[in-house]
């Protein structure tokens, strides 16, 4: 256990100063944006409002309210996320081979501790979601201060009604921030089951080499298909089950595809791994 | 001691490791010899599990390897274990961190004796210096075997003669030592035991000291009849 | 610990006699020439594969082998010294002054030469060789 702390703390040390320059960068254009948006809507309302004599409530009759959604949907907000996941996505293949290649020989070191070499899976699956969770949360604590920011600039009378989980009601933040708790763990247990059987197929290929690749994608290919059986079944059984079983299945079989994405990985870690 | 007995070890088609069998005894230096690709690194990758084996067993204090073994045992390879953007000293927290056997004293005995800055980074060491902090690892642990591969290769004759030194003083004593080389002129009067392979297999495995009382007979000159070059 | 000259400098090792047996050797010719005094310390058998460049076991097996012909002796955990038996350092002295008689005879024998001729030469060469090495004091 305390191994495993250590090298949670080693593994998200190496890519802290990476995650600063993201999350600076995240801050940096979604303030900015902020500003611009704000600034670039109460612009056009003046001109507006001049050229045709209109007063602040007459204008609002005619052209609507300023939504949040107008700055949610810009390229300031959404742009360094859409990085910062590329770059997440990069780094879930990045965290594994950077031990091996270039000057870095660092996975010698790694494979002679003396731990369970389980444990450098584990750690490096939970520095990804940490990673992960943090911007996550990182977004939420924006979000408020991007609202004082668009307050200061666009009096309320101009806006329409923000409330905060209106922000979760576009679709695709439905999957970031759930509602409730159920699905947080649903949604998020998922992407770590996801992220396992990425680990798990990269350890196939480092143990096999070329042949490795073939058998890393069939593995990774067997595992969704294992995963949305229940849904499939049920689709072809027009509905048969009851959604609190299919439910119920999709469980089990998820629990079944993360513990032998871990299972697979600690025997090619002990027996099969080479440097 | 060390027992590797009957490794096999396919590595595609080739038969690396062809039945290989030899031993090293704690407080022994133990030579492999051989040319380039002959299997000597792989045998030290297997012995620390850094490879898998197809068959054969290896046995340490007659024990298969577990996490524990890692502090009984170690491996200097050729490149070095650690992050390069690492100072050395960050280097040493890391080891002092992770093993119960690490031994910073010794560490910083070291660091003096070969002449190195604790806060140099790593990737801005020459060469010959980055072998020497690679020892250091390897040496500042108190284990009972050390396993060296070619720690003179590519290194200038002053940092050569300087870890020649080491394998002359007490931090080798009572350790089992098994080292690879090429430079077998140089260190034959440091080893104890030569094994000799080629192809994957012990050609010839002997007591230095015992080939020259019994035959008058340098390693090299057994080298010559055995490979016939 | 007296500090003496015995680096690997001075000691060539050759590879095809035991090591053990040309440290064994390399006392005798010491103590033969004086350089190692009866009852003088010698350093541990570390530090002298330290000093030697050799295999500790090297080290160990000439010091047991040199106790064991009496060269050297070890009282309790004293460092060991050079023995001060007369007899043995005589022995010593005898031993490689008569391996240098034959060396010297084995080069001279394929020389067709009577051996007073030899031996007036040997007396010449001596002679001038201590005398120079009066007029240098």
């Amino acid at each position: 256990m305390k191994n495993y702390l250590k090298l949670l703390n080693f593994e998200v040390n190496r890519f802290f100063k990476l995650y600063l320059t993201l999350i600076g960068l995240i801050i940096v254009s979604q303030f900015i944006g902020a500003v611009v948006v704000s600034k670039g809507y109460m612009n056009d309302v003046d001109q507006v409002m001049y050229k045709k004599q209109l007063s602040m409530s007459q204008y609002t009759e005619d052209y609507g309210l300023f939504s949040f959604d107008q700055f949610v949907g810009s390229e300031w907000f959404l742009l360094p996320i859409f990085f910062s996941i590329a770059v997440l996505m990069i780094y879930v293949f990045f965290i594994w081979y950077r031990d091996w290649f270039g000057k870095n020989t660092f996975i010698y070191r790694l494979l002679m501790l003396p731990t369970e070499r389980i444990t450098i899976y584990f750690s490096k699956l939970t520095t990804i979601m940490l990673l992960v969770l943090g911007l996550v949360a990182l977004q939420i604590v924006l979000i408020s201060i991007e609202i004082q920011i668009v307050n200061s600039i666009i009096p309320t009378d101009l806006q329409s009604h923000f409330l905060f989980y209106d922000f979760y009601s576009l679709r695709m933040w439905g999957w970031l921030y759930p509602n409730t708790f159920t699905e947080f763990i649903l949604i998020y247990g998922v992407g770590l089951i996801f992220v396992a059987v990425l680990f798990t197929a990269i350890l196939i290929e480092r143990s096999y080499g070329l042949k490795g690749i073939f058998i890393a994608i069939v593995y990774g290919m067997l595992s969704f298909g294992v995963f949305i059986a229940p849904l499939l079944v049920n689709r072809l059984l027009n509905g048969y089950f009851y959604t609190l079983e299919v439910f119920l299945m999709e469980l089990v079989i998820s629990i079944i595809v993360l513990v032998s994405a871990i299972w697979i990985a600690n025997y090619l870690l002990k027996y099969k791994i080479r440097v | 001691m060390i027992e590797v007995k009957n490794v096999e070890k396919k590595y595609g088609r080739k038969r690396v490791l062809n039945s290989l069998s030899f031993t090293a005894e704690k407080g022994e230096i133990t030579c492999l010899i051989g040319i380039n690709g002959v299997g000597k690194t792989t045998i030290m990758k297997a012995i620390m599990a850094l490879t898998p084996i197809n068959s054969g067993e290896i046995l340490i204090d007659g024990e298969k390897i577990r996490k524990e073994s890692y502090e009984k045992v170690t491996f200097i390879p050729d490149t070095i274990t650690m992050l390069p953007q690492m100072k050395i000293c960050d280097a040493f927290a890391f080891m002092a961190d992770f093993y119960k056997n690490w031994n910073p004293q010794r560490a910083e005995e070291l660091l003096q004796f070969f002449k190195l800055d604790p806060t140099e980074r790593i990737a801005n060491l020459s060469k010959g210096n980055m072998a020497k902090v690679n020892m250091i690892l390897g040496l500042a642990l108190d284990v009972d075997y050390l396993l060296m591969d070619e720690p003179f290769s590519g290194i200038d004759i002053f940092s050569r003669e300087q870890i020649a030194e080491v394998f002359t003083s007490h931090l080798i004593e009572d350790r089992g030592v098994i080292i690879t080389t090429h430079e077998i002129s140089d260190i034959e009067h440091l080893i104890d035991r030569a094994v000799l392979i080629d192809n994957g297999k012990v050609l010839k495995e002997f007591s230095v000291e015992e080939v020259r009382e019994k035959d008058g007979k340098s390693v090299v000159d057994v080298m010559r009849e055995v490979y016939g070059r | 610990m007296i500090f003496w000259e015995l680096s690997s400098l001075t000691v060539k090792f050759n590879n095809r006699d035991p090591v053990y047996i040309q440290v064994i050797r390399h006392f005798k010719e010491q103590i033969a020439k004086g350089y190692f005094e009866p009852g003088q310390e010698i350093p541990s058998r570390r530090e002298l594969a330290n000093q030697l460049k050799i295999n500790p076991n090297t080290a160990q097996r000439a010091y047991k082998e040199m106790e064991e012909q009496g060269l050297i002796f070890t009282e309790g955990n004293m460092p060991s010294c050079i023995t001060k038996d007369e007899a043995v350092l005589k022995s010593v002295r005898e031993e490689l002054i008569i391996e240098a008689v034959d060396l010297f005879l084995g080069s001279i024998k394929s020389i067709d030469v009577p051996l007073s001729e030899v031996l007036e030469l040997v007396k010449k060469k001596h002679d001038a060789e201590s005398g120079e090495a009066e007029e240098s004091k």
